[in-house]
Parts: structure tokens; C-alpha cells; sequence
């Protein structure tokens, strides 16, 4: 088959420039473990006050493993619990997030933590907060008329 | 008077090759845009928390 010059070329460019990007996303899949935020955990909705670690919702420390802390939310119509929480400066945190009746949803603006709470499963997001300041959390699923009041707060201090 | 045939359809041939210069162009700036904007949000989401 006759192929003209340039067409040879993008194709070339095309595969190659397809093979970089599934490359890069399997490398941060499988090596750096990138995964969605919900995928294998559930819990019963009615029942997230008496489970574990949902009975005490906050951050804790935790040792021997790779985050420092857990901070443990639980979302329900109107509110986060806890509705402010302070974490140390470069520590790695691991949310641990569910909601008790509708579907919420959990986000930090202007950071990649942007999950959707959904009744029943757990989501979970590890990341090194390594910004002081204070950041919100809002929910960005319509979950009824007191949804635009439903918010949290993180302040990173330096410890 | 057949070899003046066969260099007549030779000619043509030769002719018919496509200019694909701007094709070419076309594509290459495309392509150019899909890579700047997918690395412009690998980088994005590799800089924030």
C-alpha cells in the first residue's frame, strides 16, 4: 500500500503520543496507586453511628502505616461531622468519608479531593497536606434545602 | 506511439500525488493542542493536593 510521507509521519505521532499517555496513566495507576475514591468498601447506612470508625468522627493518629493521620467525616443532610478540624503542616492524611442518607458530596476546592458520598460505601482519599491555611469543604451533589449551607472546615497549621 | 502512451499515464501519475502540506500542518497542530492541554492538567492535578 502506498502511503504519502506525511501521513506516515502523524500517524507515527499519533501512536507514539497514545502510547506516552496510557503509559503515564498506568504508571500512576499501578505504581503510584491511584485508584477511585470509592471502589471496594461498604457499610451499612443505617447503621454508620455504631461502625467503626464512623462512631468517633475526627482525626486521629494513627502509627505504622503509610499516612499519619486518619480523618474520619461523616456526611448527612445538612452538615459534616466534624464541622472543623485542625491537622499538622506536611502531615499525610488519609480521609475516610461515608453519608448516613443521601447522596452528598465532598470537596476542597482548588485540590484534587473532590469525592461523591454515596449511602453505603466508604470513600477514601490519601494525600500530604503540605499548604498552611484554611481550606473548605463543601458538598457539590444537591442533597435538599439546606444544601448550600453544608460545609466544613480544615485548617493546616504549623505545629 | 505506445511509448508516448505509457509516458502520458506516468505523467498523470505523478501529478495525481496529493499536496498534504496543509493537511499536514492541520494535524500536527491538533496534535500539538491535545498534548499541551493533557499536560497542562497532568500537571495540574500532580502540583495540588
Amino acid at each position: 500500500m502506498h502511503m504519502h510521507k506525511f501521513e506516515k509521519i502523524w500517524l507515527i505521532f499519533g501512536v507514539a503520543s497514545l502510547i506516552v499517555f496510557l503509559s503515564v496513566l498506568g504508571v500512576s495507576a499501578f505504581h503510584q496507586g491511584h485508584h477511585p475514591s470509592s471502589w471496594s468498601n461498604i457499610i451499612d447506612p443505617e447503621q454508620v453511628d455504631e461502625t467503626k470508625p464512623f462512631d468517633e468522627p475526627g482525626l486521629k493518629k494513627v502509627e505504622g502505616k503509610e499516612w499519619d493521620y486518619e480523618l474520619v467525616f461523616v456526611a448527612s443532610a445538612f452538615l459534616y461531622a466534624p464541622s472543623e478540624v485542625q491537622i499538622p503542616l506536611g502531615s499525610t492524611v488519609k480521609i475516610i468519608a461515608t453519608t448516613k442518607d443521601v447522596i452528598h458530596g465532598f470537596q476542597i476546592p482548588g485540590s484534587n479531593v473532590n469525592m461523591m458520598l454515596e449511602p453505603g460505601y466508604i470513600v477514601e482519599y490519601i494525600t500530604t497536606l503540605n499548604q498552611p491555611g484554611e481550606f473548605l469543604v463543601l458538598c457539590n451533589e444537591y442533597c435538599g434545602v439546606g444544601h448550600h449551607m453544608m460545609t466544613s472546615k480544615i485548617e493546616v497549621v504549623e505545629s | 506511439m505506445a511509448q508516448t502512451q505509457k509516458s502520458e499515464i506516468q505523467d498523470e501519475k505523478v501529478e495525481k500525488e496529493p499536496t498534504l502540506l496543509g493537511a499536514f500542518t492541520a494535524v500536527m497542530i491538533v496534535g500539538l493542542f491535545i498534548i499541551i492541554t493533557w499536560a497542562g492538567v497532568f500537571i495540574l492535578f500532580n502540583q495540588r493536593f
